[in-house]
């Protein structure tokens, strides 16, 4: 009788806990750490282990939020902080007291995050993770998975995937390059509102046309994205550019003055300041990107009639076949063009084109800027508005191959709009226009 | 690689080939390729020299070269055998010469040097200092790849 008694309370007890457990069915670990005095957690799953480490090795050239890189017994892995990354206060340590690190584990990838201090795991049912709110003020939202309430303390779920891999492109951009920064991290720093949005300008005119947003032409885009918000804004659309046709609008303001039409008297005027005096017997141009050869052929008037009894040598290059197979055998209205031009002009078949000996002095190319190319050192480059339509990594080749073809003291010229910051080129201004010496 | 050269290439390519073959051919987007490049098999190579200095490459797999030469001898070829090997060379040599002559007419003078076939698997072809342009043509017997490389002699 006793036996039974016990027999039917121990499975009494036994359905109970069931019941409680189907109830809360633990089916989610997460470690909690605090991060600015507020609770976090993040799916265990993720983490590989908890250390305590401290001394990274500084990395430089990193966005901000990265401490630098960590050996973990022979493996080295970089570290981030992500109160910096959050914009959390972050307390200052100690000298020689070292950090908490949550060591994570993406893919085949070891990461650690520094956190203030690390808490417990706790376990909870995923059920009761619970959509984010939609305000949420110190992490951008799109890196929390959920809200979890646990005891008595709400606990902020991080996607640790989404974090991470957003940082780790970051990461490797920077890699890209070292020479010329990325825009967006500073983008980043500023408001945050108004940086995403010009993030996403970056992104679209990087869809659309190839257009590298960075500390070469960074200035322009943005005076450019507070002139074409308020246009947008009184035209009643939105500013966002959602196609190559908006984008290109965008970019209108961009190109240098006579883009694909012939230099006007006050243009040659800008251009003539930088002339040297000529000693020697030649003088050579790379006109990098001549589309279809209107600029070649104003560079070259604008160089015989300065040098006439000069050799003028421009190597003229593009790489959009149809464009320049036209160059060579350009046609000209004498009534639209510059009296400058007239001299150097013939009647021929079809009408007037330039003479044989402004022909002579251009060498018309289908070339690929990219790959490797045989002239001989060159006074000038003249490349204006190209460089901006090259990724990071192209941009940084072309600038040492300009950096090789030229002659020490030569000039390099880029468009209106594009600064060059770069070790080893020095800014000549002449009032209207800029150039790049090479520094001897 | 100069504008003026690419036409008369292009140009002989085609006539050459419409008028041995007797078919319809069709071209291929012109590109421009500076590293090394594979070969598809079969390559005959003309050397140019004069103005300027260069090579011109035609590039087939072997099974596109034995039909060609077969439709380019009115008869069926079982492997590429001497005869095969010959009319390559030979198709080469006319498609080269008849751009050359084009290229005269304007003004450029250019040399050829007798053509050379190459044969092999996993073979690359490797141009200093020039890049190559490609003029991809479409035949029934396969695709022939004419690869341009020449520079004006600095």
């Amino acid at each position: 009788m006793m036996e039974r008694v016990m027999d039917t309370v121990t499975e009494e007890n036994r359905k109970d806990r069931l019941n409680k457990e189907r109830m809360e069915k633990i089916d989610f670990k997460m470690v909690t750490f605090s991060l600015g005095g507020k609770d976090y957690g993040i799916d265990i799953m993720k983490v590989k282990e908890i250390s305590k480490a401290d001394r990274f090795t500084y990395v430089p050239n990193t966005a901000p939020f990265v401490k630098g890189v960590y050996n973990l017994r022979g493996e080295i892995i970089s570290i981030i902080d992500l109160r910096i990354m959050f914009h959390l206060p972050a307390e200052k340590k100690k000298e020689g007291v070292p950090e908490n690190i949550i060591i994570l584990r993406l893919d085949e990838y070891l990461i650690g995050v520094v956190v203030d201090t690390i808490d417990k795991v706790v376990g909870i049912s995923s059920e009761t993770i619970q959509p984010t709110p939609s305000l949420f003020g110190d992490i951008n939202i799109k890196y929390i998975k959920g809200v979890v309430n646990h005891e008595g303390r709400l606990y902020i779920l991080l996607d640790v995937d989404r974090i991470l891999g957003a940082e780790r492109e970051e990461v490797r951009k920077e890699i890209d390059t070292p020479l010329l920064k990325r825009a967006e991290e500073k983008a980043e720093a500023q408001d945050n509102h108004q940086a995403v949005d010009f993030s996403f300008i970056i992104d679209t005119l990087a869809t659309f046309k190839k257009f590298t947003v960075n500390s070469i032409n960074e200035n322009w885009v943005r005076k450019r994205f507070d002139e074409w918000k308020s246009d947008r804004a009184y035209k009643g659309e939105d500013f966002q550019l959602k196609d190559p046709v908006e984008a290109e609008e965008y970019l209108s303001a961009f190109y240098s003055p006579y883009t694909g039409r012939f230099w006007a008297e006050e243009y040659f005027k800008s251009f003539e300041a930088f002339l040297p005096e000529l000693t020697g017997g030649s003088f050579n141009v790379w006109n990098a990107g001549c589309g279809n050869g209107y600029e070649t052929y104003s560079l070259a008037v604008l160089l015989k009639s300065r040098y006439p009894s000069s050799m003028i040598k421009i190597w003229a290059h593009d790489n959009d076949l149809l464009n320049i197979s036209n160059a060579p055998n350009l046609l000209v209205n004498p009534e639209e063009v510059p009296e400058k031009y007239h001299s150097f002009l013939v009647e021929g078949k079809n009408g007037y084109q330039f003479s044989q000996v402004i022909k002579d002095s251009i060498l018309f190319e289908y070339h690929d800027l990219l790959h490797q190319s045989s002239f001989p050192e060159v006074d000038f480059i003249v490349a204006r508005d190209i460089i901006s339509f090259l990724n990071p990594a192209e941009q940084e080749k072309v600038f040492s191959e300009f950096m090789d073809k030229l002659k020490p003291g030569g000039l390099l010229f880029l468009g209106q709009n594009e600064i060059l910051n770069l070790e080893g080129w020095e800014m000549v201004d002449r009032g209207t226009m800029k150039a790049y010496k090479k520094e001897v | 690689m100069r504008v003026e050269y690419i036409n008369p290439f292009v140009e002989s390519a085609f006539n050459v080939l419409r008028e041995v073959l007797n078919s319809d051919i069709e071209r291929g987007e012109l590109y421009l390729k500076s590293t090394s490049q594979p070969v598809l098999g079969v390559a005959a190579i003309v050397g140019l020299a004069g103005d300027v200095e260069g090579r011109v490459l035609f590039d087939m797999s072997k099974p596109t070269a034995i039909a060609i030469a077969s439709a380019m001898n009115g008869e069926e070829l079982k492997s590429l055998d001497d005869l095969a090997k010959a009319t390559i060379t030979e198709l080469a040599n006319m498609i080269t010469a008849q751009a050359v002559t084009k290229l005269h007419e304007l003004g450029f003078k250019f040399d050829l040097t007798p053509p050379a076939i190459f044969t092999g698997d996993n073979m690359e072809i490797t141009d200093s200092k020039v890049e190559a342009l490609i003029v991809p043509v479409i035949l029934p017997q396969g695709k022939v790849e004419i690869n341009v490389a020449v520079r004006e002699r600095a």
